[in-house]
């Protein structure tokens, strides 16, 4: 029944965040700082990620639709998959990974050398001082990486549909433009937003939750990443049943 | 420059442990303690993870295929989906996210209490005795998984075809295997050993030369994960390419 109390907690951290940030403005200045440190952070993999997710779309949709004669296809296969599914969930994952895991061994770390008790001794409410800042920041900036992820898969595609797999590029470019509208494009915007917070929240409660220590810090960022990808993962599903279903 | 001589550092690493595989002694206790710690971890977060994933597929798939009044093909759509690419995908993010990543913590923990130097001390090859178990249970745990991934994942498009949106179940069964050829089990297997030990390979790395601390363990266990994904992205291009590519 661990988990059970767990959740609990969780809920009970979700509710002190909360109750830190009413009628109060958010610690000047860390906001950006924060903001550029999670973007610039995670863009590298993001981008690299991406293009290895687009280059795999093509290859497989070409897979797939050449026994039924419909190679002119991918295009289509691409973009919704691509846009759709993948690239708001990619960005998720890569964030988790890269920001998420860093949030959770920095707090972690802070919990270990007891600078969270010092905060509280100088009568600054920890969740305040270092959760909202990451919390408005990664809301900030995960619309811009799911963009960014949206097209560089869609970009990485074309490419090897046209140059590896012979494909017609402006025909690839015309069923891509005829299958997604900026109603996808919101729907995309409106899930990073939502998977930034749960990243942040999660992450941020396994550092203040972890045990002391050199294994207290690396538990505390394993479990960060893994429960945060499976809520997002999970959330995807609950979402496009929403947006789409 | 630094990068550079990382990488050099991780070839030499992967030598030194590739030579520890094929020479014994071998610690067979702790490589089927920790293939067994390693699968019951991470079933959990794979079945939670391409379940939800393959009733997406689902919902996305009827949408198109309604377009063409060709719900038929649904079925064939996911098996070919999750068998080929999603399945083992996902499976490996999992592990690397969950199973790497505990490796790496563990040896980082181990190396910053100076675990490791007592047991060099003690005149047990630390590579042999902590490192190569590792990498072998990642790579026998990872397609064990990927199976797992892939039942998990076709239960969840059946739940969204059928019950959810109501196409007829026998129609749903009849089409499943259409477009499936048993290379595609092969494909799977192939790919999911490879990225296996790409983790394990990572994750020992970053967790062995792990240094500074508490903080030092945390940051290993970062670049496990984004590494290790990295690499294995990367080498799934060129698999699918040798494999599916005209």
């Amino acid at each position: 029944m661990s988990w059970l109390a767990t959740l609990g907690r969780f809920a009970g951290f979700c509710f002190d965040l909360a109750r830190a940030n009413t009628f109060r403005m958010p610690p000047p200045g860390r906001t950006m700082e924060e903001a550029y440190r999670i973007g610039v952070q995670s863009l590298p993999v993001l981008l690299l990620i991406s293009v290895f997710v687009g280059t795999n779309l093509s290859l497989q949709g070409y897979a797939a639709f050449t026994p039924l004669g419909g190679q002119r296809l991918v295009g289509m296969f691409v973009a919704l998959a691509g846009v759709r599914e993948l690239a708001p969930i990619i960005a998720a994952t890569m964030v988790a990974a890269k920001a998420g895991t860093e949030m959770a061994s920095q707090i972690a770390v802070m919990r270990t050398r007891e600078q969270v008790d010092a905060l509280e001794v100088m009568a600054i409410n920890p969740l305040w001082w270092l959760v909202t800042p990451r919390l408005l920041a990664i809301v900030l900036v995960m619309p811009a990486l799911t963009v960014v992820a949206i097209f560089t898969t869609i970009a990485s595609s074309w490419l090897v549909a046209t140059a590896q797999l012979g494909l017609n590029g402006t025909e690839f470019l015309d069923f891509v433009r005829t299958s997604i509208d900026a109603k996808d494009l919101l729907a995309c915007e409106l899930k990073g937003m939502i998977f930034g917070v749960v990243i942040c929240l999660v992450s941020c409660f396994c550092g203040f939750t972890s045990a002391k220590g050199p294994e207290g810090v690396g538990q505390a960022t394993n479990s960060a990443v893994v429960i945060a990808s499976v809520s997002c993962v999970t959330l995807n599903f609950l979402l496009s049943q929403v947006l789409y279903g | 420059m630094e990068t550079l001589a990382r990488i050099g550092r991780f070839g030499l690493f992967g030598a030194a442990v590739a030579r520890r595989v094929f020479t014994p002694p071998w610690n067979t206790r702790d490589f089927f303690r920790h293939t067994w710690l390693v699968s019951t971890r991470c079933m959990g977060p794979v079945v939670a993870v391409t379940f939800p994933f393959g009733m997406v597929i689902g919902l996305q798939g009827l949408q198109i295929f309604d377009l063409f009044g060709a719900q038929r093909m649904l079925p064939s759509l996911i098996s070919v989906a999750v068998l080929r690419e999603l399945s083992p995908m996902l499976a490996s993010v999992l592990v690397a996210a969950q199973g790497g990543s505990s490796f790496a913590a563990e040896l980082g923990a181990m190396r910053i209490k100076e675990e490791l130097d007592a047991t060099e001390v003690m005149a047990v090859d630390s590579l042999r005795w902590h490192v190569v178990p590792r990498v072998l249970a990642l790579m026998l745990a990872t397609p064990v998984l990927n199976v797992m991934g892939t039942v998990a994942g076709l239960a969840g498009g059946f739940v969204m075809a059928v019950p959810i949106q109501g196409e007829p179940g026998g129609v749903f069964l009849a089409n499943l295997w259409a477009f499936t050829v048993p290379f595609d089990l092969v494909v799977g297997v192939v790919k999911t050993v490879v990225f296996g030990l790409l983790i394990g390979l990572v994750a020992c790395f970053h967790g062995y030369y792990a240094t500074g601390g508490a903080a030092g363990v945390g940051k290993s266990v970062n670049d496990t994960v984004v590494h290790s994904v990295l690499l294995f992205f990367a080498a799934n291009y060129l698999l699918t390419s040798a494999m599916f590519a005209p």
